[in-house]
C-alpha cells in the first residue's frame, strides 16, 4: 500500500509494467514453494486415498476411504494423538509461565543482566538431536546424574524413561528446557516496548508491585503472550527429534508423537499411504487448533476480559 | 519503580542459570570421560571423581572416527550454507517485490501473497516429507546434497521472506525514490541503493536460515541415508551400530553445537532487539 502512494506521486511508470516488475521479483520464490511445498502437500492428500506400490516405479491405485477408516480405528494413532496434545499443552504452558517470569526479572536494567539474557537464549539455538542425546544421558536411569542425586538425598530412583506417565513428562521437560528461551525473547521484547511513563504514574498513585503487574503489565502483555503461545504450540505439534533420540517413542508407544508414528508407518513399515494419512491428520489438527485459537483470541481481545 | 529486593531476583536467576547450565556441563564433561568413568555410575567433577581424558576427541579428530565424522560435517556445511544463501536471495527478492511494488499472481495480491508464503512455515514437515521422498526418488535426487538443498530452501523461504520484508519496510522509500526519479532502473536501484543498506538484514537472515538448516532433522532423516547425510543423522545413527559410546557421541554433539553457539552469540543482539521486537504482527 505504501508502494501504491509512492508510485503515483513519484514513479510514473504505468501500473501494468510495475506489476510485471513486482511479479518478477516474487515469482522465483513462489514457484519454488509451489513445487516443493504445495505440490507435495496435495500429493500427500492424494496418497491418503491411495494404495502405493514401488515395484517397477511408483504406482498409485485408488483406495477410497480405506486409509482414513483404518486411521479412526487404529488405537496407536489415538495414543500418539493424545501424547502429542499432552506435550503441546504441558510444554507450552510451562514455557509461557517460565519465559514470562524470567523476562519480568530481566527487562529492566540489572547488574549482570546482559550475561543472563545471553545464557538464557542459548538452548533454543542448539541442535535438537544433540539436545536429545544430552538428555538421554541425563535421564539414563543407571548412569545418569538425576537418579544418583535422588538416591544421595535418600529418595527412590525414578523411571524417567521407563515409567508409566513419567516418560511423557520427561519429554515435556526437555521441550521446556529448549524452548522457554523463545517465549523469554518475545516477552522481553514486548516488555521493553511498553511505555515507561505508565508505571511511573501508577507508582505515584501508590500502586504496589503486585498491582502494577496484575493491572498494568499483564493486560498490556496479553497480545504478546498469546502470540508466543500460538507460535510455540504450532512448533510443539511437530515434535519428533528429541523423542526419536531419547525414547524412540517408548516404552511401548507411551511417548510416540504423531510425526514419529507417521514416520514409523511410512518409512519403517513402508506403508507410505497410511503414513501420509497420519501426517495429514496432524496437519488437520494444527489447522483446527490455529483456527480455534485465532477465533478465541479475537473474542478475548474484543471483550477485554483481561483489562 | 518498585524495588523488589534484587537478592530475590538474583536467586531466581541463579536457579534458572543452573537449569540451563548443568545439562551442558554434563555433555562437556562426558566428552572427557572414558568407558570406566561413564559406566561406574555418574561422575560429576573432573580430577576429583574421574580422570579426564582426551581419548574421545583424539579419536574423532585424528583417529579412526575421523572419516566417519568428516563426510557428514562437510555435508552439513555445504547444504547449510548453500541452501541459506539461496533462501536469502530468493526471500530478499520476493520481500522486495512485495514491499515496494504491486504484485498479483493468480488471485493473490501483495498482502495475501506475503501471508501465503509466511504461513507455509506452519505446515508440519512430515506432511510434505513423505511426498518429497517419493518425488526425489522419482527424479533420482534421494540421498544427494542437491535434493536436500532444494528442500531446505523451500523450508527456509517463509522465514527469509518474512525477515527481509520487515527489514525493507524499515528502510525509508525516499532513498530509492530519488534514484528512480533520476531515471535509474529498478534493478540498478536495488543493487546500488537498497542492498548496501540491507547488509545487516541479509546477514541476519542468512544466519537464521543456516541455524535451521544445520539443526534440521526430519527431512534429512527421510531424504538422506548415506552419502548426503548430515551431522544430526550421524548422531542419531550411532546407537544402532555398536552400544552407545557416550564419550564419543558427546564430542560429536559438541562439534555439532559449536557453530550454532557461535551464531547465537552473533545474533543475540538482533534477537533481543530488532527482528522480533519490531517485526511482530
Amino acid at each position: 500500500m505504501g508502494a501504491g502512494a509512492l508510485s503515483t506521486a513519484i514513479v510514473r511508470a504505468p501500473v501494468p509494467r510495475r506489476r510485471a516488475e513486482g511479479n518478477a521479483f516474487v515469482l522465483p520464490a513462489a514457484g519454488l514453494l509451489l513445487l516443493l511445498t504445495l505440490f507435495p502437500f496435495l500429493f500427500t492428500l492424494a496418497l491418503t486415498f491411495s494404495r502405493v506400490s514401488l515395484v517397477g516405479g511408483l504406482n498409485l491405485s485408488f483406495a477410497g476411504l480405506g486409509n482414513w477408516h483404518r486411521l479412526l480405528t487404529d488405537s496407536r494413532f489415538w495414543t500418539s494423538l493424545g501424547n502429542t496434545v499432552v506435550i503441546v499443552v504441558g510444554a507450552v504452558s510451562l514455557e509461557v509461565l517460565l519465559g514470562f517470569g524470567l523476562a519480568l526479572l530481566l527487562y529492566r536494567p540489572l547488574r549482570g543482566g546482559a550475561f543472563f539474557r545471553v545464557l538464557f537464549i542459548v538452548p533454543m539455538a542448539l541442535t535438537p538431536i544433540a539436545v536429545g542425546y544430552m538428555w538421554r544421558m541425563l535421564l539414563n536411569e543407571t548412569i545418569g546424574p538425576f537418579n544418583a542425586l535422588l538416591q544421595a538425598a535418600g529418595l527412590p530412583p525414578l523411571g524417567w524413561v521407563s515409567g508409566d506417565a513419567l516418560p511423557l513428562l520427561s519429554m515435556i521437560l526437555v521441550d521446556t528446557w529448549q524452548w522457554t528461551p523463545f517465549v523469554f525473547v518475545l516477552c522481553l521484547a514486548g516488555l521493553q516496548a511498553l511505555p515507561e511513563e505508565l508505571w511511573e504514574a501508577a507508582q505515584l498513585d501508590g500502586a504496589s508491585g503486585g498491582q502494577i503487574l496484575r493491572y498494568l503489565i499483564l493486560p498490556l502483555m496479553v497480545p504478546t503472550l498469546l502470540t508466543a503461545s500460538f507460535l510455540r504450540a504450532v512448533e510443539a505439534f511437530k515434535i519428533v527429534d528429541v523423542i526419536f533420540i531419547i525414547t524412540g517413542g517408548g516404552p511401548g508407544t507411551r511417548t510416540e508423537s504423531l510425526t514419529l508414528h507417521a514416520y514409523y508407518r511410512g518409512l519403517h513399515a513402508f506403508d507410505l499411504a497410511y503414513g501420509a494419512t497420519i501426517a495429514f491428520a496432524l496437519f488437520l489438527l494444527v489447522l483446527l487448533s490455529s483456527l480455534v485459537f485465532l477465533r478465541l483470541t479475537r473474542r478475548l481481545r474484543a471483550t477485554e476480559v483481561w483489562a | 519503580m518498585r524495588r523488589r529486593p534484587p537478592i530475590v531476583a538474583y536467586i531466581l536467576l541463579g536457579m534458572w542459570s543452573m537449569v540451563v547450565f548443568f545439562p551442558l556441563y554434563w555433555l562437556v564433561t562426558a566428552s572427557f570421560k572414558d568407558a570406566l568413568a561413564v559406566h561406574q555410575g555418574p561422575k560429576f567433577l573432573p580430577w576429583v571423581d574421574f580422570r579426564p581424558t582426551l581419548d574421545a576427541w583424539r579419536n574423532l579428530l585424528r583417529g579412526v572416527e575421523r572419516e566417519t565424522v568428516w563426510g557428514p560435517l562437510l555435508n552439513s556445511l555445504v547444504v547449510g550454507s548453500s541452501s541459506s544463501l539461496l533462501a536469502m536471495v530468493l526471500g530478499a527478492s520476493a520481500a522486495y517485490g512485495l514491499a515496494r511494488l504491486p504484485v498479483r499472481l493468480g488471485p493473490m495480491a501483495n498482502e495475501d501473497m506475503l501471508f501465503w508464503i509466511v504461513s507455509q512455515r506452519i505446515m508440519p514437515p512430515i506432511v510434505t516429507a513423505l511426498a518429497l521422498f517419493l518425488m526425489l526418488r522419482t527424479v533420482g535426487l534421494l540421498d544427494t546434497r542437491t535434493g536436500l538443498v532444494l528442500v531446505y530452501v523451500a523450508f527456509n523461504l517463509p522465514l527469509a521472506t518474512w525477515l527481509m520484508h520487515n527489514f525493507f519496510r524499515q528502510i525509508p522509500p525516499s532513498l530509492e525514490e530519488a534514484a528512480l526519479v533520476d531515471g535509474a532502473g529498478r534493478a540498478r536501484v536495488l543493487w546500488h541503493v537498497v542492498l548496501p543498506v540491507s547488509t545487516p538484514g541479509l546477514v541476519a537472515t542468512f544466519l537464521f536460515c543456516f541455524l535451521f538448516a544445520w539443526n534440521e532433522f526430519l527431512f534429512a532423516l527421510i531424504l538422506t541415508f548415506n552419502r548426503a547425510r548430515t551431522l544430526p543423522i550421524l548422531i542419531a545413527a550411532q546407537h544402532t551400530q555398536r552400544g552407545i559410546e557416550w564419550w564419543s557421541l558427546s564430542a560429536m554433539s559438541l562439534i555439532t553445537l559449536a557453530p550454532v553457539v557461535l551464531i547465537t552469540l552473533l545474533l543475540q543482539g538482533y534477537l533481543v532487539g530488532r527482528v522480533l521486537g519490531g517485526g511482530e504482527r
